[in-house]
């Protein structure tokens, strides 16, 4: 078969239509044609292209209408029915028109019709019982929501029926019924909203990595592009932004005794790393906080059992990549929360339209992650949605999540386009937020964007200074980061720390499970607010130490004790863990030059009555989320056995730590490897129930051949 | 579905053949409607029609064809729907004014990683008879013989609407590629 691009049968081979028999001559041309190799994966590429970019099929049978055809292919075939057919089709449509408009007719004369009562049984089956099919017009027997019988016509609608129907409601129906088939259950969207408008009604031009993968294996028998990244593989950090983040050092114990830091439960860090590490490439190093590495991960640390929200946990092993250090594990475990005690919600999403969230992995993930929320809430809790581009509006009213149905339709029709001002959505949010307070209960803003605003208010400064205004009167933030390419990073982790919020990346459908399926509690209930953490190291066993990670949490030693001071929140069942590798007494804390004297101050001298055997005291301060003041914590801790066995919790934790210090490149342990990262990774993957585990094991592996 | 250990009787068999069919169809007909209606609950009307007609089609007649036979009632449903109804989801032109704009601001256009996502757009300039094709054959993933049989069309005529608008859309496509970088 000579080839030629003019030839249909070409593009047929191409996509696998042809038979084996038919693909025979083309497959040898190609293999002497390079001309015809090129087209033919040409046109592959491109069809997988197409096959990516189209949208997801999102739109989906209601529970009821699956129910009602589940129903009625129980049903034994009826005498009555007509056998259509195949090929008689076209004709009787334009016949199932005519009668629905004789149904119509009928109804809109008021003289004719006598009011009507639905009984409960009929309003019950509506969807699926339907008046026997009479005629070979099959295709009204069919329809759900008309029926007419000699004494009265009527619609039902399966989902809003109605019992009685006046006079003049009939008249609506009437009409409607005229240009509509189904009259209700089009969620209408408030118009007289606080702002503008944003209903869309432009077509999705979105694209789908994430719908349909099944289908495309199982039909078209087409090449599977695992979860999508390799679209993306080519990541250009240079449009990305990351702020500079400079290693902890070490510090001498006698001359600094306290160590202040703010906990942190973001976890965007590691997803973003993930995608760098998935799509082939080492992640930037600023792009790495080691702290949101390791918080990645939930531990099994003990609940707490007291009073607080929270419990502190400690353990210290020699160091993995230094031997002749000593590295303390701190961990704290939040108050888990049953999903029944959870206080009912007020959400406002706060969601970028703007055309740099136009692709597969932004606003359509947006809008699955969203699915997954309104899934999981209930009549009590309402959700708003507010969007913003060049404009903001308010595109859904506070709406009870038992209306899952109108909130999924104003997803639906939202499109991204336009440019970002986040400013004045922010703005908007917050205000539906605090029209719709809860008292006690879960009052959040949750933005999701690319945080690439560009109009308005742009400076980081402005946008962080309206954040922690609005978050002063008690409604909270999530931040969720989508998308690459032009990823504001830090600005996003700058927003969430001001607004008493968390901020996390979903680079996946499966980040958005984890973020709002498995550890939904988590991500929306606070249990503790300003959660700060001050270590007091005691010279006569610590000579020095280095906190890991938390470079952009530290806080000043004053700052602990100053409740006007921000720091981070735990949410329900959250962990959060912090390692310090500690120099122990003895050994020299090199690599700085030492300090003079000072000549009018004595160096302070260790306190006689200090208990000689406690290595250090651990300090918290939070406050309860709906409170100004803190509370206060001590917990010494005195390593009883030096030679205990490290826990799973603790091996791991630090095998990812250790990875962390290697992508950033850490000159301050240079006994780190990739070997010693997985060794100890493969030997604490434990139970591991969701795989998170296994996935970093993947990923070290990666880093490892990239390196 | 009841598990039965014993032989399934002739209507347990085409309850699960029904429900076979719905959890493999249900999404790429409920898409295609959506497509051809741009309202959710319309496609859903729709969808859920042609299956309860599904229920009433002996299964021997359709064997081999259901795909083609489904898409084409969808099909058919929909136009209906549409010839019928006004489109919904007009905007007054003060609701227009304050949507974001369609077209991509400069700093968007910067980016190529966010090209693809013109595609669809693309696939709205085509001749509709060839933007459907190429959508029932790459959203919906149906063969083209199955694409014959939706549209009431040979499929050599599937072959050459798949293969001309294929052409028009690559072309387009590489002339904005070409002009981004």
């Amino acid at each position: 078969m000579n080839f030629d691009p003019e030839n249909p049968n070409w593009t047929a081979y191409a996509l696998g239509e042809l038979s084996e028999n038919e693909a025979k001559d083309y497959e040898q041309e190609v293999k002497t044609n390079p001309e015809a190799a090129a087209f033919v994966s040409e046109v592959r590429a491109f069809s997988q292209q197409l096959e990516d970019s189209l949208q997801p099929e999102t739109v989906e049978l209601n529970p009821e209408q699956r129910e009602s055809v589940k129903a009625e292919a129980k049903k034994k075939p009826k005498g009555k029915l007509i056998n259509i057919p195949y090929s008689a089709w076209g004709t009787l449509t334009a016949a199932a028109a005519v009668l629905v408009l004789v149904g119509v007719g009928f109804l809109v004369d008021p003289r004719t019709v006598q009011p009507y009562e639905f009984s409960d049984e009929e309003i019950r089956n509506a969807p699926s019982r339907q008046a026997p099919m009479e005629s070979p017009e099959g295709y009204v027997a069919a329809k759900p929501n008309v029926s007419v019988t000699p004494s009265s016509a009527t619609v039902k609608e399966p989902v809003q029926a109605r019992k009685q129907i006046s006079e003049t409601e009939r008249m609506e129906f009437g009409k409607q019924l005229s240009v509509a088939d189904s009259p209700a259950s089009n969620p209408k969207i408030d118009t007289d909203g606080i702002d503008s408008i944003g209903t869309m009604s432009s077509p999705m031009v979105m694209t789908g990595l994430f719908a349909g993968r099944s289908a495309v294996g199982r039909r078209s028998g087409m090449k599977i592009v695992d979860e999508g990244y390799s679209n993306f593989s080519a990541i250009s950090p240079s449009i990305e932004h990351y702020d500079r983040i400079t290693g902890n050092v070490f510090k001498r114990t006698d001359e600094h005794p306290l160590s202040t830091f703010s906990i942190d439960v973001d976890t965007a860090s590691y997803s973003n790393m993930r995608r760098f590490l998935k799509g082939g490439q080492l992640p930037p190093k600023d792009s790495i906080r080691i702290e949101e590495l390791i918080n990645y991960f939930s531990y099994d640390y003990p609940a707490p059992d007291g009073e607080h929200p929270f419990a502190a946990h400690m353990e210290m092993h020699p160091c993995p990549w230094n031997q002749d250090h000593q590295l303390l594990k701190v961990g704290l475990q939040g108050k888990e929360l049953a999903v029944e005690n959870r206080p009912a919600a007020n959400l406002v999403f706060l969601l970028d339209v703007s055309g740099s969230m136009n692709s597969a992995n932004k606003l359509p993930l947006v809008k699955r992650a969203m699915r997954l929320l309104v899934k999981q809430l209930g009549e009590a809790d309402r959700i708003s949605i507010v969007v913003y581009a060049g404009a903001s509006g308010l595109v859904l009213p506070a709406t009870s999540c038992d209306q899952d149905e109108v909130i999924l339709a104003a997803l639906e029709r939202l499109s991204a386009g336009g440019g970002t001002n986040g400013g004045a959505g922010i703005d908007l949010a917050y205000k539906v937020a605090q029209d719709n307070f809860v008292e006690g209960g879960i009052n959040r803003v949750i933005l999701c964007t690319d945080g690439d605003f560009n109009i308005g208010t742009v400076q980081t400064g402005d946008l962080t200074r309206l954040i922690e205004d609005k978050a002063k009167n008690g409604v909270f933030l999530t931040v969720l980061g989508f998308g690459m390419g032009n990823l504001k990073d830090s600005m996003m982790e700058e927003l969430s720390n001001k607004g008493n919020g968390n901020y996390g990346y979903i680079d996946t459908f499966s980040e958005a499970r984890k973020m709002l399926v498995d550890q939904l509690m988590g991500t929306l209930v606070t249990i503790a607010k300003d959660v700060k953490i001050q270590v007091d190291f005691n010279p006569a066993h610590v000579a020095g130490y280095r906190l890991i990670g938390y470079e952009n949490r530290r806080l000043n030693k004053e700052d602990f004790n100053d409740d006007k001071k921000d720091a981070g929140e735990i949410g329900a069942g959250h962990t959060v863990t912090a390692f310090y590798e500690i120099i122990p007494a003895g050994i020299e804390v090199d690599g700085r030059p030492a300090v003079d004297e000072s000549k009018y101050v004595q160096a302070p001298a260790l306190l006689k009555d200090a208990d000689a055997s406690e290595w250090l005291t651990l300090r918290l301060r939070y406050k309860q989320p709906d409170e100004d003041v803190s509370t206060k914590l001590e917990i010494p801790f005195a390593p009883y056995t030096v030679d205990a066995t490290p826990s799973q919790d603790y091996l791991f934790a630090s095998a990812v730590a250790e990875f962390g210090l290697l992508l950033r490149d850490s000159e301050h342990a240079p006994g780190a490897s990739f070997g010693a990262v997985l060794d100890r990774t493969v030997s604490s993957i434990g139970t591991d129930k969701h795989g998170y585990r296994r996935e970093f094991l993947e990923l070290v592996r990666n880093a490892n051949a990239l390196k | 579905m009841e598990m039965k250990p014993l032989k399934p009787s002739e209507d347990d068999e085409k309850a699960a053949w029904v429900e076979s069919l719905v959890d493999e169809y249900e999404k790429p007909l409920c898409g295609y409607a959506y497509n051809l209606l741009r309202d959710p609950d319309r496609a859903r009307d729709a969808v859920q029609e042609t299956f309860l007609r599904l229920c009433k089609e002996p299964r021997s007649k359709l064997a081999g064809h259901e795909a083609g036979w489904l898409f084409r009632v969808c099909r058919s449903r929909a136009l209906d729907i549409l010839r019928k109804e006004k489109p919904v989801n007009q905007l007054s032109e003060e609701q227009q004014a304050v949507l974001p704009s369609d077209t991509a601001g400069p700093s968007e256009q910067a980016q190529q990683q966010d090209l693809m996502s013109r595609l669809p757009s693309l696939l709205n300039q085509l001749p509709e008879r060839q933007g459907e094709v190429i959508r029932l054959k790459f959203q919906q993933h149906l063969s083209y013989k199955e694409i014959a049989d939706a549209l009431e069309i040979s499929v050599s005529n599937v072959g050459f609407l798949i293969h001309t608008g294929l052409k028009t859309l690559r072309s387009d496509f590489n002339a904005l590629e070409g002009a981004h970088s």
